[in-house]
């Protein structure tokens, strides 16, 4: 029996999860929420989560109903993501890991969001289709690594979305991702957008920018509506994914998709609270990475804004 | 805690030292061990050592003293927390 605990907190979400062997048995979270009109700078996102993490740990334990003495590893999110908030989170991991003499291990979070997509769904071996406000992959695994095939050569598809929620002034409550979402389900027209595919990868700041000035224009003439824009740029960005997506499982052979990320929330509301960043996911990705014999040094765990998902020795896997 | 501030004559740059007593060279040890792994966010007019000898020590260097500031701010706030953590989570 192998009990870890994760800390995530890499964007505007601070979540602490208890796993042992494939049962999350606990996964409170917090999510720092910032008016219409305003994203989440890395100074105040830090902020949020130094206000609140300690109290999330302590519900992290007494919903598990365990004590310190029962956790096997202490699993962190090395990154990537935004610096302060990163340092935040590991400084409290890197304390209570010594606090209770237990191992450290610093996980990649976009290997978090695959390892617990892996666990819910029990996917054999998919392609996986990671989409999120500050990541866009798309990765297979082959021998050892979990290889990019294509990417954003850019901004994220869910930083696109997030950022034209601003300009339209919707609220980031839950998300903005969700409220396009829920407007575009309301919308009638479709207003054409630059698509922009590359080979296997993708671009979007291009869109973003078209997107920006053509809400400026069509709403103040009455051309469109605001949910026109949020329908007509959801089917631009999904179409793209799915393209690069197809392309990556037409050269791995593979019949399976596996959709991870803030993103996957959309139309996919299943395992939406995995979706979204967590504590659990860390803890996963850290169980695997824990019982195939990884640890983390101290001194070696310096959290890092850049991090690719294929600078990771995947022990774990055959 | 004591913390003196004074501008070094021989190399021009402002300089900044911090004592922090803990009550056993454990704790100073967890928190040194806890605060040291991550590089400053800047990449240059900043340097920063931390040991420790019974409480913790953190020395800076800096060529200008809004990025000496900065970085002691940072460490403060780290600090605290790290204490924080230790007396909710400690023995």
């Amino acid at each position: 029996m192998t009990v870890v605990i994760g800390f995530e907190g890499s964007a505007n979400k601070i979540g602490i999860g208890i796993i042992r062997d494939g049962e999350v048995l606990s996964n409170p979270r917090r999510t720092y929420i910032t008016p219409p009109g305003q994203g989440f700078l890395p100074s105040d996102t830090a902020r949020h989560h130094r206000a609140v993490i300690l109290t999330v740990l302590k519900e992290a334990l007494e919903q598990a109903g365990l004590k310190p003495a029962d956790i096997d590893c202490v699993a962190y999110t090395k990154g990537p993501g935004m610096g302060a908030p990163l340092v935040t989170v590991a400084l409290v991991a890197r304390t209570v890991s010594q606090l209770w003499g237990k191992p450290l291990l610093g996980v990649n979070h976009c290997i978090g969001h695959i390892e617990m997509g892996r666990l819910i769904t029990k996917a054999n071996n998919p392609t996986v289709l990671y989409v999120s406000g500050g990541n866009t992959q798309v990765i297979a695994y082959s021998e050892q690594r979990y290889r990019i095939f294509g990417e954003t050569i850019d901004i994220a598809v869910g930083n696109c979305l997030d950022r034209f929620a601003r300009v339209i002034k919707i609220s980031n409550d839950p998300s903005p991702g969700y409220n396009i979402e829920q407007m575009a389900k309301k919308g009638s027209q479709y207003v054409e957008l630059p698509y922009t595919v590359k080979g296997m990868d993708v671009s979007f700041s291009g869109i973003l920018s078209y997107i920006e000035d053509a809400a400026h224009k069509m709403l103040s003439s009455g051309q469109c509506t605001s949910e026109d824009l949020c329908f007509s740029l959801q089917e631009t960005l999904f179409s793209m994914l799915v393209e690069i997506t197809e392309r990556a499982m037409a050269h791995c052979g593979s019949q399976e998709v596996l959709i991870v990320g803030g993103v996957g929330c959309n139309k996919y509301a299943e395992a939406f609270k995995f979706c979204i960043d967590n504590g659990a996911m860390i803890a996963q990705a850290g169980w695997e990475m824990f019982r195939s014999g990884q640890v983390t040094e101290l001194e070696d765990s310096w959290i890092t804004q850049r991090y690719r998902t294929d600078e990771v020795e995947v022990t774990w896997r055959d | 805690m004591a913390a003196a501030g004074e501008a070094n004559g021989g190399t021009g740059k402002l300089e900044s030292s911090l004592d922090v007593p803990f009550p056993s060279s454990r704790e100073a040890t967890i928190a040194l061990r806890s605060l040291s792994p991550d590089k400053e966010p800047r990449k240059g007019g900043i340097s920063k050592l931390i040991t420790v000898s019974g409480s913790t020590l953190s020395r800076w260097s800096a060529d200008e003293a809004r990025i000496l500031r900065v970085s002691v701010n940072s460490f403060l706030d780290h600090l605290s927390l790290v204490m924080e953590t230790m007396e909710m989570f400690g023995p």
